[in-house]
């Protein structure tokens, strides 16, 4: 039962608060949040010091029977895909709530829900049953939905259907698919095994593929499916982008590498070379419309599209160097973009703006906010894979381990980073270079010629205990990148595995494996 | 590692350590944790760790002279089939290149001492220049094209924050993203390389490189490739056409920074660029591409640099036009001519920025229309001045002289038009030099200038010391020691180089001073002047190339997203299920439509599960 | 969106000076503010003094002026101080030497180029021709050692006007403290007493080169405190200044910097608070030494306002400039030509003819500092 208590602490975490006597603060019932998803944590890293790196199987299993009928049962592990991702929900969502001192409305309900995703992300990343997965993928939408909704921004409405409706395809197309597979195999267990496929002719496979493919498109998001992100990420507060751009994202990239690579190996090898050119797309798409942004919280969210790009490519790739590569950009852009959507959310809560057409200088060091300037030049720079920082390494082995097998679509790919680079320097060169202002400059003189004061910039100040998460998430981020060998050593013999999957697979089916 | 290695060659790995400590030790202050003290002790720390590099530099290369070369290497990063590796190559060249940058290193923070000595933020300069440091100590004893790229970025983003040190000034805010942008375009293509060497040939060590490409696996379109890529790194850093233009605007940042950018940091490029030329040697195409780069940047670098009128720029160009000719010399498999002429540029290009430095600091002006007649009030300035002149052109034998004499004796035979090439950018460098000896240190004082004291002991004591290492360059360099020897070349050569200076600094004499911002009233002249002046209108044509084509690609996929991707999507939703009316539900509303979607979602799912298993 | 801030025009302050307001608004804010800021300045103007006179006088010529902010005090203790910045930072009194020299402007700058100010420099040459160093240097570059002594006369005459306006400071807030001073305009009147008072004080520097003196600047040369010295130091400091690093390019082609420096305004008056601490903005130097020595109930009504201690820096630069306003004030007040409730029509006109000429000046600077909140 080492699992199972990752489910257990945030689901019972969530029923605790909402039953909270009273009519408690929010403070109050953040503390309290604070304390379960703390327990989370620690537990996460106790199944970390439990867990074997060098296996490249499913580990800790547990099993159950729930509802044989329909081919439903309880059955949860882990390996080295899931573990360094369990790692990133725990670590995140903490931040998460930590950050969620602003939350005066409805906090018990609010808190709830953080709890509720968390739980529903760990269980669909250990689950080991199609159904169960579907199940858990889902659970988590419901609440996500609401913390837009309800803790949203001024288009909330708009922005909360938008992302309903999408994932809501999202899950129907991967529902679809599972339930796809059970009716062609005739198999009323949804267990999880690559062989299933292996008895379904190319085409099936690839519609089924296909299915999957595009629903968790949906979710990573690629390109053209991604045009909920920005409005989502735009409305949501700040706690609430974290948990989407550092974990809910992974649900997508995590199904592309478990299912469609997982349980299509013949289909996925075959479609590679398509998939790598849709990644380099929605790359440079990501890349170039980030440019053209001027809210930085958009910004941000269209370089979410680009980075997960190179999840794709890596995936599409499925060598063993890329695959790990795809492992560490998931928990690189986990941390990176939680982040970049933290320090943007300190610099909205100061100023009010987050246009860059109109803030300045915000690096002033008595009046503005050089902390926050600092970290996320550091932020910035670890986005755009300069060395020494995580996003670098991640970056690095995605594009050897595709170099060889797609050498096109990985060189465009290496073109977005480097336009990440633009857009990311223009928004630290624009908001925090050059004389404080967050207005327009006034103009000189009036139209008779009197002269205009100067505007004296007040901004409220930022105690350093709000930084505390920022500065923790940048050292992980420059601790990644100069040791990268333990978050390597997590997930390689997995990663290796997967990437020899094809080849098992097709030997398997053959029969020289069995004789 | 082997154990019988000495102590300071085992532990040459804290080297470059020293200089990025100084970013650790520098953040009490920095950071403004400590309020009511000055900063000041962050710079004598980062001084100190300087200090400490250059001696236990000093230690090692004494003992890689006794011993011969060694090599360190520790696991970095293995999975799969990648290995990446930490590695050293502890050779005689790379420690005296790693002895050159401490040293030019910690004389240039001293001068900084003096140069900022108003400056408040100063914990975060030393911070930053100990990162420099730190990142070049790498760079020029790394053994591994790895490491180096690692470093290279590392310097890059340096680079960007020592630019942009002033970050409220206007033009710092343009220059740092430049700066940054330029470079990361050359790191971007070198990163390709890398990744594709990685890819093809394994391990990353130079030597294993090496071996690979000996080995003649390659097609020539990917030699080809890979040798552009390869190039294009060294030459964003060495601030070659055409990504010079970072260069220039770099002036912006401070001068003590200056002084190690136009001397040690292009020297850090080239030496990256001299560690994979066997690799380039594969591609005729690349070697050409070297040659082409190097000439039109020494010939372009020299004249633009005549034309300008800020102190600072009319030598930051030259820096472009001396590393224009290190390409050459590298092109030309040539090293050890070009290590010399790395060494003889870095020492007096130093000297020759502090003694800029000093002229700022007085005049509180780079413009040397607006200065005159320093010559006879400041003698370690002019002193430095003058002595860097003479490093830096062949009039007298100091280091280029030699260098020059060198170059043009072995290229006479094997290439004599970039014989020319080196003898005219000699030529050029002595007019430019001259040039601005007569506006700024001769003549009358000009209002600017009326009073104009000595710099400080700080500023003055760094630009003597450095004037006397650059007197001594012949003896530094016959100890690089050069197969031939420094001064294997005819007297006719040597009297080419001389007459080649001579002449030019004596077109610099024949023409008038101008003492304001002065333009020629024939029109084909002033067309000259204002094409050079402004570096032939480089970043005119970056903006209508380069800069349009992303802006508008990023415009139009802005476009194609906010109309196309996005309006289909609200079509979309328009036509379906939910109507326009349901995207502007409130919130209890919505509520209840999830409920009811969930619900008949749920219905769904057990239909047709009962459907397929009933 | 905040409502825009007018600033005074030229003739609403040329009409304050005449009518004999302060530019500086009446408020009981703006007089703790003043006279806080003051007697901290005095503080550190007191150090600053000390030093000037110190470096002038025994450190006159010194190559390697290594230990020239000790004051002659070379204790343990005192070096530790130094070591860990724990110090005033006299390198700001040097830029204000550096500004006043550079600018060359005023009595003593016309005095450095008379034949009796290179025959006193010549003497002093010969007296220090057994130093080697000098000895070379002086033939092939000479005017080295006159350009060093300008400097040096600079710095001790500025040290002799820091003494007053130290000691001055330092008596308003005691004036304030004991109820002489309470309104903005005691305070100007209080500071233009002290500037006549002070007006004709001699300035005189002589060097000691082994056990003979030689005079730099002699009594004959007429050099007076008001004219030749604060004059110079208000075009020099409050008015002109210097461009910082940190806020205007230096770059030639930029042309961001006037060539004639007379059209300068980066002085005291002129500059903007808002970077201060901030990179390239040398008064920041001054705000930290007077952070240091902040009266008690100054600094508790900068920790009331806006960020308390995290931009307390900012705050004490625009109350400076406040009082830099006030110090401003009763320099022409005191320097008018006639008196202001004169009724002769030729004195008025004279006096409007003055004030308008000042006026003009000020209105560039950062007026909206002078407004009551």
């Amino acid at each position: 039962m080492m699992l199972s208590p990752l489910l257990l602490i945030p689901f019972l975490g969530a029923l605790g608060l909402s039953l909270w006597p009273g009519n408690p603060g929010p403070d109050q019932v953040r503390r309290g949040a604070l304390v379960v998803l703390g327990l989370q944590l620690a537990w996460s890293l106790w199944v970390l010091a439990g867990f074997d790196p060098a296996l490249s199987g499913m580990q800790m299993g547990e099993s159950l029977d729930w509802v044989q009928s329909l081919g439903l049962s309880y059955r949860l592990g882990v390996d080295g895909l899931s573990m360094p991702l369990l790692l990133v929900n725990a670590g995140l969502t903490f931040v998460s709530a930590f950050a969620s001192g602003s939350v005066s409305q409805k906090p018990k309900l609010y808190f709830a829900l953080l709890l509720l995703i968390s739980g529903a992300v760990n269980g669909a990343f250990l689950a080991q049953n199609l159904l169960l997965f579907f199940l858990f993928y889902e659970l988590e939408l419901i609440p996500l939905w609401l913390l837009i909704s309800v803790w949203g921004g001024a288009n909330r409405a708009y922005a909360a259907t938008k992302f309903l409706i999408f994932t809501a395809v999202s899950g129907m197309l991967i529902l679809g698919a599972f339930l796809g597979l059970a009716l062609v195999t005739g198999q009323v267990d949804f267990s999880l095994t690559p062989v299933l496929s292996q008895q379904l002719g190319m085409g099936t496979q690839l519609i089924l593929m296909g299915a999957l493919l595009i629903g968790f498109g949906i979710k990573i998001p690629l390109f053209p499916f991604h045009t909920w992100l920005p409005d989502a990420h735009t409305e949501a507060s700040t706690p609430v982008s974290v948990l989407l751009a550092g974990v809910l994202l992974k649900l997508g990239t995590y199904g592309l590498l478990r299912f469609c690579l997982g349980l299509f190996p013949d289909a996925w090898a075959r479609m590679g070379p398509y998939l790598a050119i849709w990644a380099a797309i929605s790359v440079l798409y990501g890349s170039l419309a980030a440019i053209a942004q001027r809210d930085m919280k958009r910004m941000v969210a269209y370089s979410s599209v680009g980075h997960m790009g190179y999840v794709l490519l890596a995936a599409a790739a499925a060598t063993p160097v890329s695959l790990l590569g795809a492992v560490f950009q998931m928990v690189t852009h986990g941390l990176i973009s939680a982040l970049l959507f933290l320090l943007v959310g300190v610099v909205y809560r100061t100023t009010g703006t987050r246009d860059l057409e109109v803030l300045r200088g915000l690096l002033n060091p008595q009046r503005g906010l050089p902390l926050t300037g600092s970290l996320m030049i550091m932020g910035v720079m670890a986005s755009a894979g300069l060395p020494g920082m995580a996003g670098f390494i991640s970056e690095f082995l995605v594009f050897r381990g595709s170099l060889e097998a797609y050498p096109l679509p990985t060189l465009l790919s290496m073109v977005g980073s480097g336009l990440t680079a633009v857009y990311f320097l223009l928004l630290v060169n624009r908001a925090f270079f050059g004389r404080l202002a967050i207005q327009s400059a006034l103009p000189a003189t009036t139209p008779t010629g009197q002269r205009i004061a100067p505007i004296d910039v007040q901004l409220p100040s930022v105690p350093l205990l709000e930084q505390l998460p920022s500065l923790v998430l940048t050292a992980l981020i420059v601790l990644v990148g100069l040791v990268p060998g333990g978050l390597a050593q997590l997930g390689e013999a997995t990663t290796t595995a997967m990437a020899q999957m094809p080849e098992l697979v097709a030997a398997i089916a053959s029969g020289s494996l069995i004789s | 590692m082997t154990p019988a290695l000495p102590l300071p060659l085992q532990f040459a790995w804290l080297i470059p350590l020293y200089g990025f400590s100084g970013v650790v030790l520098s953040l009490p202050w920095a950071a403004g944790w400590i309020k009511r003290n000055g900063p000041r002790p962050a710079a004598y720390l980062n001084l100190l760790a300087t200090l400490l590099a250059f001696v236990h530099g000093s230690v090692a290369m004494r003992e890689v002279f006794l011993t011969g070369p060694q090599a360190l290497s520790f696991e970095w990063l293995q999975v799969a089939d990648l290995h990446l590796a930490i590695s050293l190559d502890l050779s005689p060249t790379n420690l005296i290149a790693l002895e050159l940058v401490t040293s030019l290193s910690l004389l240039g923070q001293f001068f900084g001492l003096g140069y900022l000595d108003k400056e408040l933020s100063l914990a975060r300069f030393y911070a930053l220049v100990g990162f420099f440091e730190g990142a070049m100590s790498g760079v020029v004893i790394s053994g591994s094209l790895f490491i180096s790229y690692f470093l290279l970025e590392m310097l890059t983003l340096s680079t960007y924050l020592l630019v942009g040190f002033w970050y409220a000034q206007p033009l710092v805010v343009t220059a740092a993203r430049d700066a940054f942008l330029t470079k990361r375009v050359g790191d971007v293509l070198l990163l390709m390389a890398v990744v594709a060497l990685s890819a093809w040939a394994g391990g990353m060590d130079f030597n294993h490189l090496y071996e690979w490409a000996a080995s003649g696996s390659l097609s020539p379109l990917a030699a080809t490739l890979l040798g552009l890529g390869l190039i294009a790194g060294p030459t964003g850093k060495c601030a070659q056409f055409p990504m010079h233009l970072w260069l220039d605007e770099a002036m912006e940042g401070p001068n003590p920074a200056s002084i190690l950018r136009n001397s040690v940091v292009v020297t850090c490029g080239a030496l990256v660029l001299l560690k994979v030329m066997p690799i380039l040697q594969q591609s005729p195409v690349a070697t050409s591409v070297l040659l082409t780069i190097g000439s039109i940047s020494a010939l372009g670098g020299s004249l633009v640099s005549i034309a300008q009128v800020d102190m600072k720029r009319a030598f930051s160009y030259t820096t472009t036009s001396y590393m224009g000719l290190v390409f050459i010399a590298i092109a030309l498999q040539l090293p050890s001519l070009a290590l010399l002429l790395l060494f003889a540029h870095a020492v007096a290009k130093a000297l020759l920025m502090m003694s800029v430095g000093s002229v700022i600091a007085t005049t509180n002006c780079q413009d040397i229309t607006e200065l005159g007649g320093l010559g006879g009030r400041m003698p370690a300035t002019t002193g430095a001045y003058l002595v860097a002149g003479a490093g830096l052109t062949g009039l007298l034998p100091l280091g280029c002289f030699w260098c020059f004499g060198l170059a043009t004796d072995v290229l006479a035979q094997q290439a004599p038009l970039f014989a020319a090439v080196f003898l005219i950018t000699n030529a050029l460098m002595a007019w430019n030099l001259t040039r601005v000896y007569r506006q700024v240190f001769l003549g009358a004082p000009q209002p600017k200038t009326k009073r104009a004291p000595e710099v400080n002991w700080q500023m003055a004591l760094p630009m003597v010391a450095l004037s006397v290492v650059v007197v001594l360059t012949p003896a530094l360099l016959t100890k690089l020691n050069p197969v031939p020897g420094i001064n294997s070349f005819s007297p006719a050569v040597a009297a080419a180089v001389i007459g080649s200076s001579a002449a030019g600094g004596l077109v610099a004499c024949l023409l008038p001073v101008h003492k304001s911002y002065a333009r020629s009233l024939l029109k084909p002249v002033r067309f000259l002047q204002d094409l050079l002046a402004f570096d032939f209108y480089t970043d005119r044509v970056y903006r209508l190339t380069i800069v349009n084509l992303v802006s508008g690609m990023a415009r139009l996929t802005n476009w194609v997203d906010q109309v196309v991707v996005n309006g289909f999507v609200n079509r979309l939703g328009r036509f379906s299920l939910v109507s326009a009316d349901g995207l502007k539900l409130s919130v209890s509303g919505q509520t209840q439509t999830y409920v009811l979607t969930a619900l008949i979602a749920v219905v769904l799912l057990l239909a047709s599960l009962n459907l397929v298993f009933g | 969106m905040t409502t825009p801030v007018l600033m005074p025009t030229i003739e609403q302050l040329a009409d304050r000076l005449l009518q004999g307001q302060t530019l500086l608004d009446q408020s009981d804010d703006h007089l703790l503010e003043v006279v806080g800021v003051l007697e901290s300045y005095g503080v550190v103007l007191n150090a600053y003094s000390i030093n000037l006179i110190f470096q002038a006088e025994r450190q006159f010529l010194n190559p390697f002026p290594v230990f020239r902010f000790f004051d002659g005090d070379l204790n343990l203790g005192k070096w530790w101080r130094h070591v860990t910045h724990d110090r005033i930072n006299f390198e700001y009194a040097e830029y204000c030497q550096k500004a006043m020299l550079w600018h060359a402007t005023g009595g003593m700058d016309a005095y450095f180029d008379s034949e009796a100010f290179k025959a006193n420099c010549a003497a002093i040459v010969r007296a220090k021709g057994r130093d080697p160093l000098l000895a070379v240097l002086n033939p092939l570059f000479p005017n080295f050692i006159p350009e060093l002594i300008r400097s040096a006369a600079t710095t001790h005459a500025l040290g002799q006007f820091w003494r007053v306006m130290s000691d001055l400071f330092l008596d308003l807030a005691a004036a304030e403290r004991d109820g002489r001073v309470r309104t903005i305009a005691d305070v100007v009147e209080f500071i233009k007493q002290g500037l006549v008072a002070a007006a004709a004080n001699p300035i005189t520097y002589a060097v000691t080169i082994g056990a003979e003196q030689f005079w730099v600047l002699p009594p004959e040369a007429g050099l007076s405190f008001l004219a030749d010295v604060a004059v110079p130091y208000v075009e020099a400091v409050f008015l002109r200044g210097m461009p910082f690093l940190g806020t205007v390019s230096f770059n030639a082609q930029a042309q961001a910097i006037s060539h004639d420096q007379s059209q300068f305004a980066y002085g005291a008056l002129y500059a903007d608070p808002l970077p201060t601490m901030g990179a390239g903005i040398p008064p920041s130097l001054l705000m930290q030494d007077m952070y240091r020595h902040l009266p008690q109930a100054l600094h508790d009504w900068y920790r009331q306002r806006t960020r308390g201690e995290g931009d307390v820096h900012v705050k004490i630069c625009m109350s400076f400039q406040k009082s830099m306003f006030c110090v401003t004030n009763a320099a022409i007040n005191g320097t008018m030509p006639h008196p202001l409730d004169s009724g002769d029509a030729q004195q008025q006109a004279a006096n409007r003819a003055y004030a308008q000429s000042w006026a003009t000046r000020l209105a560039a600077g950062r007026t909206d500092c002078l407004a009551a909140t």
